[in-house]
């Protein structure tokens, strides 16, 4: 499937912002299951410098300097991107078992195990805890195909959490989604990953774009989709697999993938420091996800 | 400030304690086995037996009073950030040159060894793929800066500085404790100490043929500079967190020592994708910074985003080879305790063989078989955390109680990762000043630079011994004494002096805009201290005198405590007018929460001072160490009772500001600087006396009182005697107001402080361009003009309400037209940038859902 994501975040300053130093996890990187062909940033006010990156996960980072003096300022990243299917077809049911996966991980002359330790760890935003453990242990018995104990993990979050965008913002701790039960698309992510990596599981963050359809007659309204989050797990035998807490579904092609970390801070879209700008401003955010089928590649 | 959570280097060196069996088995600087002095430490301890009890005495009070003299304090935060004064034993640490040769190679190998695994974390990461370093070291430390990733460092040893702890095991061989390759700090205290020694005992120095430290200053330099990436001679800066750091008075002395400028993070700018400094005359672009900012606090784009203490956007500039930061970003990976058990191996992968220094058995307790052997044999551990976090402290779960062990056993239980340990091993005894020179546990860090080809070692370093309680740790934070190290030379060496080429020395010297405004604050808080004291002086004198003033008089006087001072309501509250006035006194005196008092004034002045020390001359700091041991005992010797308040108590501050004063006289280049101090004084000695005639001279008083009103200013502008003779007759508010307001001859009237103020106006830069006058020159214009427009029989005349309402006017119009040169001043010169603040405070339209 064949997409265009137009991602536009506006700041709107109370004073005017003489610099701006920023740093953008906007566009989508290449993955096996997904090849970007076009991907800009468009800035406004023109940068006074830009370059686009490769981070230390293989994302894109676009990392930009404002100098003009403006008390708006508009970022806007397009990107296309050509989406497979990937691995929807995956026989969750039929791959090694939990202990399985764990005895494979394990074996320290394997490179991919070494490096996957990273993901294995705790990261800024996600820490393990007993509280975790106790909720994943009931999706992974030992002797169960791994990633059917994933799939269920995503199941029983997605019924046990209320999905709530009111009540968690960026900086909401992990522990007062456990506590509470509620929260968005990045907080499930968390809490699967959290999940997983008590146990001993890898698992990292996916930001990116879910292709949202309008109802049946209806048509699309612009700038009405917005980003999205999700986790993945690694299995030495199996390699990595999306899945998507919030939807309760397998990633598939209506997963755009923009870019993977440890959690949200290691891909945060944008991030940066303003000299200026008052004491406070005002965001808009606009996303669209528009399906290019049929249009000439 | 940040710099709170900084985790400078200096402050943790492992803590060792001295279990008495141990002890027994510890090796002896000084001594044989047998008891006999080793050969190189004779000539020392036969030269210092000579000496007798007072000659020591002598030696070590004037050791003291260099240290003391020099301002050298290491910061302790964790009592409140007050500098302490740098403790120094005067016993050197004796190391002869063939012993010393095996250890300065050994630092010299271990340098290039950290220098490449530096590398290749940041690189290709083999060690981590081919499982030599286990990749929860890496991965899991807080020191592994991701956003450093790839990044390409000039030159063949990215990692510039490079200084390491060590002791001397009971088998006489030297042992690595700890690598410190973040921001190394020590050498400068280890050059500090050097100085002193060569003052307190120049012949024995002179004879004992010690190795010279300048060759490891002089590396660095070369080093630094030819790492320039911009072409040309660099300009080199030296990053400070700032005064409240642990070892700020090393950033200060190395950086007047290597004739760089020292300026901190809001002192920096990005622009154009380069760094500049904000200096007085525009930005000039930096091309090497030689950091004492630690890794995470750099950059808030890209590392810790509230850190007010780096520079916004520097990690882009270091990507694009811009400027070169020293050390490189992300080199507190290597700081890693673990790192000790796994470098032999990386050394065989890297190098091809194994280290000649060896280190301290580490264990790692995220190894299942160093955890099971650690909490097997906890009590023998030394337990340290592999990340050292400003609370972090290293144990000795011996030393510990039951149930303080069972929590520590708990906490490695629960993550077994962040902990290390190492067996206990008793650190040589080396000699301390004291009767019988008793030896106490004694350890070593040393420095290394990058030279052309490989690691130049600093032949000497920073020597510290466990304190005389006899107390675990051995570490500047717990108050060990430093000592000189001597590395002995078979051949007396060729003196070599550390100078600064001009176009070097050119290139750093720009003003950054914060020290400007420093300077400015500096004199301004100088004149306002001054002022207050003097007044307050003469209020204690009167109030307390043989003939008290009347009451309307004595309310004046007390009124005008408040208004010269700011500390609203104050005396404006008649209850605390018309009561006893001690309390409120003592509080505009002692008070240091409340701006305008006394003790806040000279505390802001000492802290502009620590700013701009840099630009002082080096007899400052004594005058800095009278005013702060004055105010000190100030709240004792003032006294409690009114009756019996000594105001003499005082003199002592007012005559040290004026050698402050005179210092700034004589001592001080007329560079811009100077200008902006002079100016501040100015400003402030107008605004005082502006304010101190129009409380005490508008309202019409009669007979004593009117002579004690008069008086009470001429005095605190110390014109009394002046004005009496030339005068010679009554005292009248006509003449006073001529002597104190026109006077262009008095240094204390306005109209002075108008024309000295002038001239300085007229050289800062961007003021004397064109015909067109700036702001504060035309305000100045407006001010003087008005002043000498002034009818003063009219200002002296007295209307109905019994006031001098003419000459409230022109002073409250004055006041307020120098107050606005002051601010145009601060608007103009000032940076008033502020620090960068993160994109997105408040955010959540940009979360995903």
């Amino acid at each position: 499937m064949k997409y265009r994501v137009t991602h536009t975040t506006r700041y709107l300053y109370r004073d005017t912002v003489n610099q701006c130093h920023s740093v953008a996890h906007l566009l989508p990187r290449d993955t096996p299951y997904q090849q970007c062909s076009r991907a800009e940033v468009l800035l406004n006010p023109l940068p006074v410098l830009a370059a686009d990156r490769r981070d230390y996960f293989g994302n894109r980072s676009y990392h930009f300097s404002v100098q003009e003096p403006h008390e708006v300022l508009e970022i806007t990243a397009v990107s296309e991107v050509d989406v497979s299917e990937g691995r929807s077809s995956l026989a969750l049911d039929f791959g090694p078992t939990c202990a399985e996966v764990l005895a494979q991980l394990e074996d320290a002359s394997v490179e991919s195990n070494l490096l996957v330790r990273e993901f294995q760890l705790d990261s800024p935003l996600v820490a393990c805890g007993p509280e975790l453990a106790e909720y994943a242990a009931d999706s992974f018995a030992s002797d169960r195909p791994f990633l059917s104990g994933v799939r269920d993990l995503t199941h029983r979050i997605f019924t046990d959490f209320a999905y709530d965008p009111h009540y968690t913002d960026v900086a909401t701790p992990l522990t007062e989604v456990i506590q509470h039960r509620r929260g968005v698309c990045q907080d499930f992510a968390h809490f699967a990953i959290g999940c997983l990596r008590t146990l001993g599981f890898p698992a990292r963050y996916v930001s990116g774009y879910l292709e949202t359809l309008p109802p049946p007659g209806e048509t699309k309204l612009q700038g009405a989709d917005a980003s999205h989050a999700w986790f993945s797990v690694y299995s030495p035998a199996e390699g990595w697999c999306d899945f998507d807490p919030t939807n309760n579904l397998l990633a598939a092609d209506q997963h755009i993938t923009t870019a993977w970390g440890r959690d949200y801070a290691d891909v945060t879209p944008l991030k940066g420091t303003i000299q200026g700008g008052g004491d406070s401003h005002g965001l808009e955010v606009e996303v669209d996800v528009t399906r290019l089928e049929g249009m000439p590649a | 400030m940040g710099s709170q959570d900084q985790n400078q280097s200096l402050q943790t060196p492992p803590g060792r304690p001295v279990p008495p069996a141990a002890a027994g088995f510890a090796y002896t600087e000084a001594h044989s086995p047998g008891g006999e002095v080793r050969p190189h430490w004779e000539y020392l301890l036969g030269s210092l037996g000579e000496f007798n009890p007072d000659e020591r005495g002598e030696r070590q009070r004037m050791v003291e009073r260099i240290l003391r003299d020099d301002g050298v304090t290491y910061n302790d935060y964790t009592t409140g950030g007050s500098g302490r004064d740098w403790r120094l034993d005067p016993v050197p640490l004796l190391l002869d040159s063939r012993e010393w040769q095996n250890i300065e190679s050994g630092v010299r190998e271990r340098a290039e060894l950290l220098n490449l695994v530096l590398q290749d974390l940041y690189g290709p990461r083999s060690l981590v793929r081919l499982g030599i370093i286990p990749p929860e070291l890496v991965f899991g430390h807080p020191g592994f800066l991701r956003v450093c990733d790839g990044i390409s460092l000039p030159g063949d040893q990215p990692l510039i500085q490079y200084a390491v702890d060590m002791l001397r095991g009971p088998d006489g061989r030297a042992k690595v404790i700890s690598d410190r390759t973040q921001v190394p700090s020590g050498a400068g205290y280890a050059l500090q100490n050097r100085i002193v020694m060569s003052r307190v005992f120049p012949s024995l120095f002179r004879d004992s043929h010690v190795h010279r430290l300048s060759l490891y200053f002089n590396s660095l330099r070369a080093r630094l500079n030819a790492l320039g990436p911009n072409g040309g001679l660099p300009r080199v800066v030296m990053l400070t967190p700032g005064i409240y750091n642990e070892t700020y008075y090393e950033h200060l002395f190395l950086a007047n020592h290597l004739g760089y400028s020292l300026v901190q993070g809001n002192d920096l700018t990005v622009r154009d994708g380069y760094v500049w400094l904000k200096t007085l005359n525009g930005l000039r672009r930096i091309d090497v910074i030689l950091r004492r900012v630690d890794d995470n606090y750099c950059d808030p784009v890209e590392l810790k985003p509230d850190s007010q203490l780096g520079v916004a956007g520097l990690l882009e500039v270091v990507r694009a080879g811009r400027v070169v930061v020293a050390n490189p970003l992300g080199s507190g990976v290597l700081e890693n305790t673990a790192l000790l058990k796994y470098l032999p191996a990386a050394a065989r992968h890297l190098l091809g063989r194994e280290p000649a220094l060896e280190a301290v058995p580490t264990r790692w307790c995220g190894d299942r078989e160093d955890l099971a052997a650690v909490l097997a044999n906890l009590e023998q551990m030394v337990i340290k955390p592999v990340w050292r976090a400003i609370d972090s402290r290293t144990v000795h779960a011996g030393s510990l109680s039951k149930a303080e062990r069972e929590t520590l056993r708990a906490a490695i239980q629960a993550r077994p990762g962040d902990y290390c340990a190492q067996e206990y091993i008793a650190p040589s005894l080396a000699p301390v000043w004291g009767q019988n020179e008793a030896a106490r546990p004694a350890i070593l860090r040393t420095f290394a630079v990058a030279g052309e080809s490989s690691y130049i070692v600093m032949p000497g370093g920073l020597t510290r011994v466990a304190p005389a309680d006899g107390g675990f740790e051995i570490s500047n934070r717990a108050g060990s004494p430093s000592k000189d190290t001597w590395v002995l030379a078979s051949e007396p060496e060729l003196p070599e002096v550390l100078v600064a080429t001009d176009s070097e020395r050119g290139a750093g010297a720009e003003l950054p805009s914060r020290v400007v405004e420093n300077l400015f604050w500096m004199g301004r808080y100088m004149e306002r201290a001054e002022y207050a004291l003097r007044l307050l002086r003469i209020v204690f004198g009167k109030l307390t005198g043989a003939s008290p003033p009347g009451a309307e008089s004595r309310q004046l006087l007390l009124r005008a405590v408040t208004q010269l001072t700011c500390t609203y309501p104050g005396f404006m509250d008649e209850a605390v007018s018309g009561g006893d006035p001690l309390q409120e006194l003592r509080s505009v005196v002692l008070d240091g929460d409340r701006p305008g008092t006394v003790a806040h004034s000279v505390t802001s002045l000492l802290n502009t001072v620590d700013q701009v020390k840099d630009f002082m001359s080096g007899d400052t700091q004594r005058i800095l160490n009278d005013l702060s041991d004055h105010m000190q005992v100030l709240p004792e010797r003032l006294g409690s009772e009114f009756g019996l308040v000594r105001e003499e108590e005082l003199d002592a501050l007012v005559t040290s500001l004026l050698a402050l004063a005179g210092l700034v006289q004589e001592s001080m280049i007329r560079g811009q600087g100077w200008h902006f101090l002079q100016a501040g004084r100015r400003i402030e000695r107008a605004l005082q006396t502006l304010s101190l005639m129009r409380s005490l001279w508008v309202q019409n008083t009669s007979g004593e009182d009117q002579d004690l009103l008069l008086e009470t200013v001429l005095l605190c502008m110390d014109s009394l005697i002046t004005h009496r003779r030339r005068y010679q007759r009554y005292l009248d508010v006509a003449n006073g107001l001529e002597h104190l307001l026109l006077d262009t001859e008095n240094p204390r009237s306005v109209m002075f402080q108008f024309d000295d103020l002038k001239l300085h106006l007229d050289r800062i830069p961007g003021f004397d361009e064109g015909s067109r006058l700036s702001l504060p020159q035309r305000l100045l214009l407006e001010a003087g003009t008005n002043l000498q427009l002034a009818d003063l029989p009219e200002l002296a005349a007295i209307d109905r309400k019994y006031l001098r309402s003419a000459l409230d006017q022109l002073l409250s119009r004055s006041h307020r037209l120098v107050g606005a040169i002051a601010t145009a001043i601060s608007d103009s010169c000032f940076d008033h940038t502020g620090g960068p603040r993160p994109l997105g405070t408040g955010w959540s339209g940009e979360e995903p859902r």
